[in-house]
């Protein structure tokens, strides 16, 4: 015997506690993502298949420079610059990886499923070393 | 579980018409307005809504199961079951949940499932990748699923409204 359930058809005003909850918590990852401060040191951890592949130290480069990955049958074109890194193109059949654009704070991540590659960008403070003396 | 062969011919319509929805939804690319992995419309989840609310939890279950597993074979693609099985299943526990208020209706209840959807599909790409970047795009994500989540609400609303005089909805 199932569950007696309700069957109201209308919108109800616990309704909104429902919307408010998924806003909520998209609100605070939201502010998560892109509400911190961009400034800071920033390195970008490059992953595949879940091992990561390359650090790179963002705030070291003095010029653009640019990764080709082979991953899991795609070839991905990866962009890094001083302040922002990018998908510039992708053999996926998706291109979500492309799509996302720029990222330039930490936290924030590219992902491409098919190649099983991400790219994400994390605090180079946080992690270790500050500056190196001498 | 016993079912009776209504019960079970049920089962099997709803199960056909999940994948059939699953493959009519490749002709809406909702990807192409927000270019982000994991964004559908959800139109399978108006069949799982629908069998919760006249089938019970168990039997929605196991629509759900063969959906997500019939769909990965007709892809030919086995990785794309953990994402359907992770987002089906967590949607599927989310509105299992939800309509036992009595105080949310069918939108509220396929909002969360919506929601749910995309938190499990995004743990799917954890597992997958072996690492937290996929939560990136989970905030985007959950904003979708308020439209679509209210979408599949509206639509199973509407199946109910008019299915209220057929013996179908009857036990």
């Amino acid at each position: 015997m199932p569950m007696k359930r309700s069957r109201a058809l209308r919108p109800k005003p616990a309704d909104a506690l429902v919307v408010l909850a998924v806003v909520l918590a998209a609100a605070a990852l939201g502010v998560y993502f892109w509400g911190g401060s961009s400034s800071g040191s920033l390195q970008a951890v490059i992953s595949q298949n879940g091992q990561v592949t390359e650090t790179v130290n963002l705030s070291r480069l003095t010029e653009k420079e640019e990764r080709v990955i082979t991953s899991n049958g795609y070839t991905l074109h990866l962009v890094l610059t001083s302040t922002e890194v990018w998908m510039e193109s992708s053999t996926c059949p998706n291109q979500d990886c492309v799509h996302t654009g720029k990222i330039s704070r930490p936290g924030q991540s590219i992902v491409c499923l098919p190649a099983r590659v991400s790219v994400m960008l994390t605090d180079g403070n946080a992690s270790g070393v500050d500056a190196v003396l001498g | 579980m016993k079912l009776t062969t209504k019960q079970l011919t049920l089962c099997a319509v709803l199960t056909a018409l999940a994948l059939a929805l699953s493959y009519l939804e490749n002709f809406f690319p909702l990807a192409l307005l927000i270019p982000l992995p994991g964004v559908k419309l959800g139109l399978a989840n108006i069949v799982t809504v629908f069998a919760l609310y006249t089938l019970g939890t168990g039997q929605a279950l196991l629509i759900l199961l063969a959906r997500c597993c019939l769909g990965a074979v007709f892809a030919g693609n086995v990785s794309a079951l953990l994402f359907s099985l992770m987002g089906g299943l967590a949607a599927m526990a989310a509105m299992s949940l939800l309509s036992r208020s009595r105080h949310l209706s069918v939108y509220g209840v396929s909002v969360g499932g919506a929601a749910a959807h995309n938190c499990g599909q995004v743990a799917a790409a954890i597992v997958t990748l072996g690492n937290t970047a996929p939560v990136y795009y989970l905030p985007i994500l959950l904003g979708v699923s308020l439209f679509t989540g209210a979408l599949t609400g509206l639509v199973a609303g509407l199946l109910f409204r008019g299915l209220e005089h057929t013996t179908l909805l009857k036990a």
